[in-house]
């Protein structure tokens, strides 16, 4: 039962972050061609070896379906696994885990698994153009008539991701109580981290706890720099059979354990929004892999707010429920701490590339563990954890990778 | 005005219960083994009887969470600032998203007990609101939606600072790169749309037709031209400690720079503040450069930008 660590990321590329006024449009086929290619190259791969293709689904700028179809065409490849997924920032998670079980189960050998997040060129008369501009106007809550959230949050002024993740923090501190400076060190720590990765959208911009607490109030309690900035980017990632890893380009890095956990759309109609499906997710990855929280050498949390580290810190067992707050007074979370986490920046301070956003994360995973991490490397690096979140902590994903 | 904010449309499913609110009652399904659900659904999440029946509740409950929201999550939104976006907890065991009224945002508290407001300022359908229990506030919102008057800023206390045209290092030291505060908020209707619209002869649909707006602009609702919100400014008084004296006439040259970055939609709420960026001596007289900033209430980002400017004679 379960993955059996023989299949493994191998490779990946990813765009450098950019703001979306300024970064190049391309055509998402364009995107998908070049990040696979790059991400095969990455691996010593080549197309010739991909028979397995996953992208994301609902925000692909060709085509609402038949869209792996498409751009598998477009890549010249032909597959014994095609999959779109719509997990939102729990993408990237969800597609590895799918990746590597198809491989495990026979189905193919190689899968790239990609999502391009930069903006397409468009035109006027350009019906996608016109249905992202009014999906992005109400925060990516459907407006179709019979859709719950159309009917029963839009009316209210319930959309959109801010104002969700603000109603679990005041939860959260309502029933544990709050400490700002003590969430404000994950942004600290992140863009220490940050600093030290060029690629980052904040590289060379040092902040204090004292600047995330003087940012603006945006949703009470959660200020301007606990909330993610969305930017152009995109990813692919390559996953093989294990055997195969063993002749490419870097240390094969092996996907030993895997969760996913969707409990509702929207937090408001789960049982208990402090109670967040990473715990489920997380439980079900580490019995898989034979491995506990304390056994990690880093963790990649999804951050698209502080509250959502805080809840995967304590949900994913690295501390108790309602401890969250003193785990993070008492830790470092620098890549030179005594628990590194996000060693790339975060997105917070990465950049959220979109639905690639949690890509970022699983890349770095992989690249810390295969020693390519650069002045950011960590010291111990064989064993990482790597959570996604999509929506408002309504369904998330977890990974555990092992270094070969 | 018509109703500015997005409205809910009822399916076959969900009609008794905004038919409910409609009467000024909440009404719940229950299942045949008694479970209580919401939102509308065709069978019971918890387990899957498709035996419902539409029950008449109290209403009452308590606040599970809220929160602040201190940036509008759309402009459309801007006269509830700050929003109260709240879940209440109906005693059925219910979840429900909503706004809290009457209550200061200091006051509210998870746990609270809070009764139900009905909201019929919609007019079509009737929205269902929260209030703390032992808030005076009426159980009904009826009407019309209030037009907001322009609420005046507290002026300055202190009097003006007269300052001579003629006095070139008194002038200069009015540039700032700061902005002023802002202004008073004046509320830019459909039918100030809809007047801008006859008088310059732009009847554009994006503007005028909010039913169209709504089917098939991309911002889902109809929007006020540019150049309207631009000479709102006019309506805006900004907040001066200085008053420059000493001329004969004052001559409006136009503007350097004109902009409009952002939209207002109708029904919003537009404020606006001022910087000097610039003081020239010039033959005919003293040119002063002023940025004016025109926001929707609570948005980071300008609807206009305006660098005006005058010559002082």
């Amino acid at each position: 039962m379960g993955l059996q660590g023989q299949a493994a990321l191998v490779g990946a590329a990813q765009y450098k972050p950019e703001k979306y006024t300024s970064a190049p449009r391309m055509f998402h086929l364009e995107q998908v061609a070049d990040l696979a290619t790059q991400a095969l190259a990455d691996a010593g791969l080549s197309l010739a070896d991909v028979d397995g293709l996953i992208t994301s689904g609902p925000q692909f700028h060709e085509a609402g379906m038949f869209v792996p179809a498409m751009a598998g065409e477009y890549l010249g490849v032909r597959l014994n696994f095609a999959e779109v997924i719509d997990l939102g920032g729990a993408s990237s998670v969800g597609m590895v885990w799918r990746a590597a079980a198809a491989i495990e189960l026979g189905m193919c050998d190689t899968v790239v698994c990609v999502i391009p997040s930069r903006m397409a060129p468009t035109t006027p008369d350009d019906d996608h153009m016109l249905e992202v501009m009014r999906a992005s106007r109400f925060g990516g809550h459907s407006t179709r008539f019979g859709a719950p959230e159309a009917e029963m949050d839009l009316p209210y002024g319930h959309m959109a991701q801010n104002t969700g993740y603000a109603m679990i923090a005041q939860r959260y501190a309502a029933t544990y109580g709050w400490d700002a400076a003590a969430l404000a060190r994950i942004c600290v720590d992140q863009r220490f981290n940050a600093c030290h990765n060029p690629d980052a959208m904040f590289y060379g911009q040092p902040i204090t706890v004292d600047d995330v607490l003087a940012s603006r109030m945006v949703a009470e309690p959660l200020r301007m720099l606990e909330i993610v900035m969305p930017v152009a980017g995109g990813g692919a990632m390559v996953v093989t059979r294990a055997d195969k890893a063993k002749s490419c380009r870097h240390r094969a890095v092996r996907v030993m354990g895997a969760g996913e956990h969707v409990h509702s759309k929207s937090p408001t109609y789960a049982a208990d929004m402090l109670s967040t499906p990473i715990g489920p997710a997380s439980r079900k990855a580490f019995a898989m892999a034979g491995l506990k929280p304390s056994d990690m050498h880093m963790a990649q949390i999804y951050d698209c707010y502080t509250i959502t580290v805080l809840l995967t810190l304590e949900d994913a067992g690295f501390c108790a429920k309602g401890e969250g707050l003193k785990f993070l007074r008492e830790h470092d979370f620098t890549f030179k701490g005594d628990f590194p986490m996000n060693t790339h920046g975060g997105q917070l301070s990465f950049g959220q590339t979109g639905s690639a956003g949690g890509m970022t994360q699983v890349i770095e995973a992989m690249q810390q563990i295969q020693g390519r991490a650069g002045e950011r490397q960590l010291a111990r690096h064989d064993l990482a954890y790597v959570s996604g979140t999509g929506g408002v902590m309504s369904e998330q994903g977890a990974l555990i990778l092992q270094g070969a | 005005m018509a109703w500015n904010k997005p409205l809910p449309r009822p399916t076959s499913i969900s009609a008794p219960y905004w038919d409910g609110l409609k009467a000024h009652e909440v009404r719940l399904q229950q299942c045949e083994q008694g479970h209580w659900l919401f939102f509308p659904r065709t069978h019971c999440p918890v387990c899957g009887s498709r035996s419902l029946a539409w029950r008449q509740v109290s209403g009452e409950g308590k606040l599970y969470t809220f929160t602040v929201a201190r940036v509008p999550t759309l402009p459309e939104f801007t006269d509830e600032m700050p929003q109260l976006l709240a879940v209440v907890e109906l005693d059925e065991g219910a979840h429900i998203n909503t706004t809290m009224v009457g209550v200061e945002p200091a006051a509210l508290k998870i746990g609270q007990r809070v009764r139900p407001v009905f909201d019929e300022r919609p007019g079509s359908l009737t929205l269902l609101r929260y209030t703390p229990a032992d808030s005076g506030h009426p159980g009904v919102i009826s009407g019309e939606p209030a037009v907001t008057e322009a609420v005046a800023v507290a002026a300055p206390q202190a009097p003006k600072r007269k300052i001579s045209c003629k006095d070139l290092a008194a002038m200069r030291s009015l540039i700032s790169e700061a902005f002023s505060g802002w202004s008073n908020q004046v509320e830019v209707s459909q039918q100030m749309i809809d007047q801008f619209a006859a008088l310059s002869g732009d009847d554009y649909w994006i503007h005028t037709d909010p039913e169209k707006a709504r089917r098939e602009s991309p911002f889902g609702t109809t929007i006020a031209h540019g150049a309207l919100v631009q000479v709102l400014a006019s309506r805006l008084k900004m907040p001066m400690d200085f008053e420059i004296v000493d001329f004969v006439n004052i001559v409006n040259y136009g503007s350097d720079r004109l902009r409009f970055p952002s939209i207002v939609p109708a029904g919003c709420k537009i404020h606006g503040r001022y910087r000097i960026k610039a003081v020239e001596q010039l033959k005919s007289g003293v040119q002063v450069t002023m940025e004016i900033d025109i926001h929707v209430v609570g948005q980071d980002r300008p609807s206009v930008i305006n660098d005006l400017v005058m010559l002082y004679m």
